[in-house]
């Protein structure tokens, strides 16, 4: 499989502040990658190294090329945080610059379209709402039809539609073979979207590696029945960490969600409309970063 | 040569078609000077009044590329800093040149104009009448003498915050007007002011000018205080910007 981008004992520091540790990491093409981790983990650092916005210690490649040469500048696309509201400035206006930058531009009116930007593009940067705005970054990252994006925090200040319409455009990327990294702390829609997770905490990467596989080393899940029972007899039980009330439900939080349910088995004939679900990544990462914490 | 085309475009439409700040501080209010001090305010013979038509027209065409340079410019690139711009156009595969050559384009069609306004007012209104070498000199002697308020314009934009920047842009330019004569003769000022006014760029473009205008012979003094100060703000420039990189400020918000 093709590498896209490759680091090896990568460091960087904020003068003594020491943010990035000895990050190993292989993204191949066509992967989709979630990069998450606590404010201040590194992950935009890590992004600006990429992009060749920062220089770090270690070796780094995009494209096979130093990060920032004019032969990966050309294939990337990036969609950082913050909005360029350049005043004076209308969405067709930016949109021009951008595209003159790349040899194969998407049509203007066609991205404007599906991007469902076409009716505002005569609108100054100024009078969008913060949604729209994203929009049009998302527009400028994706004009030169970059083979590896870098979205940091895309979906910050859309509307849900405008959230769904924003993941719809990512399955698509993934269909036409894009690489893409992405951090978000929107934990739900990354653990929609992302083939592999990048959990970053103190400037190392703490988990790399699938939704499933980061399941499989968390067994937590969430137990929800009726019953006629007495809320007390569950909390008895192995690996339960928690039982609460859910209007005429209960809930049952557990550590480990196998061994809870094998107890439960005697009593399944007084339990009704039984559903286990896993741990979400949000779950997980909340109890890492707890950890982490203490 | 199509990104930098795009560049043009693109700023055009936002340096000096849509922004109204430029049209009116540094085109509508050095001309509503020049007609308020030479067609309202006139005081003197009819020589005097001739010769004052000329010099303050001169006078008010650096104070307008000194507005240009201090607010306009500074505040520009502050912003495009500030917002993003500068990133992505870092991240793209043709990088900063042609945004800061269009830029300087831009800056220097912006001091033509400023010329064109306030001479065709000169020559329209108060009958100034000038060679057409007089005029070519003084277009060069316009985009010489505001290298060096652009490269004190560059450092200002490195002033992280508005306000700040705005006060420091008021803070410059109007006492830089007043000591180095664009206002009133500098004769008027006391010994002490007048040997800082001096030593002023605007004072040694200023001068340059008059000497253009009456066909005096050009005081090489003047062209030495340009470069002079084009160096020197130039290396301030230079260390702001490297500081500025070594600490990851360049990066902006982006």
């Amino acid at each position: 499989m093709h590498t896209i981008i490759r680091t090896e004992h990568l460091k960087f520091s904020y003068g003594k502040k020491q943010v990035l540790n000895d990050i190993n990491l292989t993204v191949n093409a066509g992967e989709i990658i979630g990069l998450i981790g606590v404010n201040g983990a590194g992950k935009t650092t890590l992004l600006n190294i990429l992009l060749g916005l920062l220089k770090g210690e270690g070796a780094v490649s995009v494209f096979e090329q130093q990060p920032g040469s004019a032969i990966s500048k050309a294939r990337i696309g990036s969609m950082l945080q913050g909005d360029m509201v350049v005043p004076g400035i209308t969405i067709a206006d930016l949109l021009k610059l951008a595209a003159a930058e790349g040899n194969h531009p998407l049509a203007t009116n066609k991205l404007l379209k599906d991007l469902r930007l076409e009716p505002f593009k005569t609108q100054r940067l100024g009078s969008l709402s913060g949604g729209q705005l994203r929009r049009v970054t998302f527009a400028v990252a994706l004009i030169n039809q970059p083979d590896l994006l870098f979205l940091d925090e895309p979906t910050v200040g859309m509307d849900a539609n405008s959230r769904k319409a924003f993941w719809d455009n990512i399955e698509q990327l993934r269909q036409e073979g894009k690489t893409i990294v992405i951090t978000s702390h929107y934990l739900e829609e990354i653990q929609q979207i992302a083939d592999r997770l990048l959990i970053l905490q103190k400037g190392r990467f703490t988990f790399d590696g699938s939704l499933q596989q980061l399941q499989k080393q968390h067994l937590g899940a969430t137990i929800t029945f009726e019953t006629d029972l007495q809320l007390p007899i569950f909390n008895g039980l192995p690996a339960v960490d928690r039982v609460d009330h859910l209007k005429h439900k209960l809930v049952i939080h557990s550590t480990d969600g196998d061994q809870t349910l094998r107890a439960l088995t005697p009593l399944l004939d007084r339990l009704h409309q039984v559903s286990v679900n896993r741990e979400s990544l949000e779950d997980i990462f909340l109890q890492l970063t707890q950890q982490e914490a203490n | 040569m199509k990104t930098f085309l795009a560049q043009l475009a693109f700023d055009s439409k936002r340096l000096v078609v849509r922004n109204v700040s430029f049209i009116f501080f540094s085109i509508i209010m050095p001309a509503g000077f020049y007609l308020l001090f030479t067609k309202i305010m006139v005081s003197g013979s009819a020589a005097e009044i001739k010769q004052f038509n000329l010099t303050y027209m001169g006078q008010m065409i650096v104070y307008s590329v000194l507005i240009e340079a201090f607010f306009s410019i500074a505040s520009i690139l502050r912003r495009d800093r500030e917002k993003g711009l500068t990133t992505f156009l870092r991240l793209s595969p043709h990088g900063t040149l042609p945004y800061y050559t269009s830029i300087t384009f831009w800056m220097l069609m912006m001091s033509l104009l400023s010329v064109v306004v306030l001479g065709g007012i000169a020559v329209g209104v108060n009958g100034v009448r000038l060679e057409i070498t007089q005029w070519l000199g003084l277009i060069v002697v316009v985009l010489i003498g505001q290298l060096p308020l652009l490269m004190i314009g560059i450092a200002l934009s490195h002033i992280h915050r508005e306000e700040m920047l705005s006060l420091a842009s008021n803070l410059l330019t109007f006492p830089m007007a007043l000591v180095s004569g664009l206002w009133w003769p500098i004769s008027m000022l006391p010994s002490w002011l007048q040997a800082i006014g001096k030593l002023m760029p605007t004072y040694f473009v200023n001068n340059l000018l008059n000497e253009l205008t009456s066909r005096a012979k050009v005081d090489l003094t003047n062209l030495i205080g340009i470069a002079v100060w084009v160096l020197l703000a130039g290396l301030v420039v230079v260390a702001m910007t490297r500081n500025e990189q070594r600490r990851g400020v360049a990066l902006g918000e982006a």
